[in-house]
């Protein structure tokens, strides 16, 4: 067997080659299917589902759609999660660009300290600070606001975006802000409307990478947050499980709609998003 | 514009630009964890008055047999993630890195696709496939005729760890797959041809020339995995809540159910720093005796 692979041995080739796919296929499909099966799941009735968990649906039924819309709360979860994610977005680029731009282009005092301080958010544990920021946020008043997820979100953002932006700087040339200093370009003409463009590709990698983790947070908008109107999907979906514990095709379809941004996100992208996340973990 | 270079900005430009986000990144990372070193020596419970008692919390976790059994099942955990993530993915990524299979692009956004989702929705995807009445694994154990095995997954205290490290393994399999695709990558195609002139088998290829050539990601991985594994709150939180019993409990859960469900906040500001220490701990020694051991071989 061991040689009929190096060898020209076809039949060997073929059954490798055939096992292999098999097992891969088999991979791939448990790894996209839970999502099938929730959404095909969201169209039953719940004697339906009762009846037989995995078959599919007799007929399309979207009261369960109909109820999540109009009866819950999920929408305003879900502009929460819009709100936070984009604001957070927004602001870890920013200042991940702006911190990034000055630690890899000026030498100044405590550059390198500057540096190793940012580097080092990523190793701490964030549920090791569970607690102390809890009592942090509450002690100081900037807890249960609607703002009050984008500190954490922003600060443990800002880390790798400070990091890949620092390393992405090193590619552009020093001589075009020189250049457009010799223009007479201010400062912060040039950061903004000619450093900033020319980093479009690494900012895309950041906020992909962000996207999903501020989408998806759950640890601090759980402890964070108590007041119903600021809660944000993830969450909510746990509320979800405490009220309709037995209505599984209800909380399915609660799953598929929280889902269904990052999903279509996905898989209109999928390329860029993979390239984007894995960059940033292998750099990281 | 005094040193350098002409393009540098005023003193005043650089406090302007950089302090707001050095003192956001301080108040939010760093001051939380001096003040759980100073709420750990007090016997608090979140309300207005603190009992100052020194060491005692501290020391106590030594003595707290729940929290070296969470710390124990974390490190369980991380083992099989490190196996099982680590593992398939290394296979995974050999066997599309091969000429033999066909269709990748479409594997590579499959496999992918469960490391986008959120933890929560992880979590009771894999609690509707473990639930007793109407879930996925006991409807399909009855219909292949083998209702013997049908039981209430994730209430069996021997096994329940064991099957809450399954989504956490099979969730992020892609990424760890990606990672080592886009390294196997790299390695030039030469010498695959020239191995197999000499007649090394795939296995043989793997073995002596894919791994040891990817030896720098792959403790990426493993460092990455640790991290991953040592935090691991939100699948636990939402699939057991530890339980049943404390078997499936992890140092963050733990922690959470200390400060929030008893409201022991000293203890738990206390216990924040052991898994702060624990945690760097595990994450500086394997990452030393990894890469020890790796220049050992060459």
């Amino acid at each position: 067997m061991e040689n009929s692979i190096s060898r020209p041995n076809k039949i060997g080739r073929f059954t490798l080659g055939f096992f292999g796919n098999l097992i891969i296929l088999f991979f791939s499909v448990t790894c996209i299917f839970p999502a099938i099966w929730l959404f095909y799941s969201s169209l039953k009735t719940k004697a339906e589902f009762h009846a037989d968990p995995v078959g599919l649906p007799q007929a399309f039924n979207f009261n369960s759609y109909v109820y999540i819309m109009t009866k819950t709360n999920m929408w305003i979860w879900m502009m929460n999660t819009i709100r936070n994610t984009v604001l957070s977005l927004v602001l870890i680029l920013l200042i991940g660009f702006i911190v990034g731009y000055f630690l890899s282009r000026f030498s100044f005092l405590g550059r390198k300290t500057l540096y190793s301080y940012f580097l080092i958010g990523m190793l701490v544990p964030i549920h090791a600070l569970m607690i102390p920021m809890y009592v942090l946020f509450n002690k100081t008043g900037i807890g249960d606001q609607w703002y009050t997820l984008l500190f954490p979100y922003v600060a443990f953002g800002l880390p790798i975006a400070v990091f890949l932006v620092e390393s992405y700087m090193h590619n552009i040339p020093k001589e075009i802000e020189e250049a457009a200093a010799i223009d007479g370009s201010s400062f912060n003409r040039t950061l903004f409307s000619i450093v900033l463009p020319m980093c479009k590709p690494i900012l895309v990698t950041v906020g992909i990478i962000q996207f999903f983790s501020v989408w998806n947070e759950f640890t601090f908008a759980l402890i964070l947050i108590s007041k119903e109107a600021l809660k944000t999907v993830p969450v909510g979906l746990t509320i979800f499980k405490g009220q309709y514990a037995t209505d599984y095709p209800r909380m399915m379809t609660a799953m598929l709609i929280s889902i269904l941004p990052a999903v279509a996100l996905y898989f209109a992208f999928s390329k860029q998003i993979i390239k984007g996340m894995v960059a940033g973990a292998v750099k990281g | 514009m005094q040193n350098n270079s002409m393009t540098k900005p005023k003193s005043m430009t650089f406090v302007l630009y950089l302090l707001p986000s050095i003192l956001l990144y301080t108040f939010i990372v760093f001051v939380p964890i001096v003040l759980a070193g100073y709420y750990g020596f007090f016997d608090w419970s979140g309300g207005v008055s603190k009992t100052f008692i020194g060491f005692q919390n501290y020391l106590g976790l030594f003595s707290d047999d729940e929290f070296k059994k969470s710390f124990v099942n974390n490190i369980y955990l991380t083992f099989l993630c490190i196996v099982g993530q680590i593992g398939l993915a290394f296979v995974f990524a050999a066997m599309l890195n091969s000429k033999l299979i066909k269709f990748k692009p479409f594997h590579r956004t499959m496999t992918y696709f469960p490391s986008i989702l959120s933890a929560v929705v992880i979590g009771f995807i894999w609690n509707m496939i473990y639930d007793y009445n109407y879930g996925f694994l006991n409807t399909m154990l009855t219909k292949l005729g083998m209702s013997q095995y049908v039981q209430p997954w994730l209430n069996n205290e021997k096994m329940a760890l064991t099957l809450v490290s399954i989504p956490l393994i099979w969730q992020f399999v892609g990424y760890y797959m990606i990672i080592l695709m886009s390294s196997m990558a790299a390695i030039d195609p030469q010498i695959f041809e020239m191995a197999e002139i000499d007649g090394a088998t795939g296995w043989k290829k793997a073995r002596y020339i894919t791994l040891p050539m990817i030896k720098n990601t792959l403790i990426v991985c493993v460092t990455l995995c640790i991290a991953g594994n040592m935090k691991v709150f939100d699948h636990i939180y939402v699939m057991t809540g530890g339980g049943p019993g404390d078997a499936t409990n992890v140092m963050a859960m733990y922690a959470y159910k200390t400060s929030f469900v008893s409201y022991k906040m000293g203890y738990g500001s206390a216990m924040s720093i052991g898994i702060l220490i624990l945690s760097l701990i595990v994450i500086g020694s394997t990452r030393y005796v990894l890469t020890r051991l790796s220049r050992e071989k060459e």
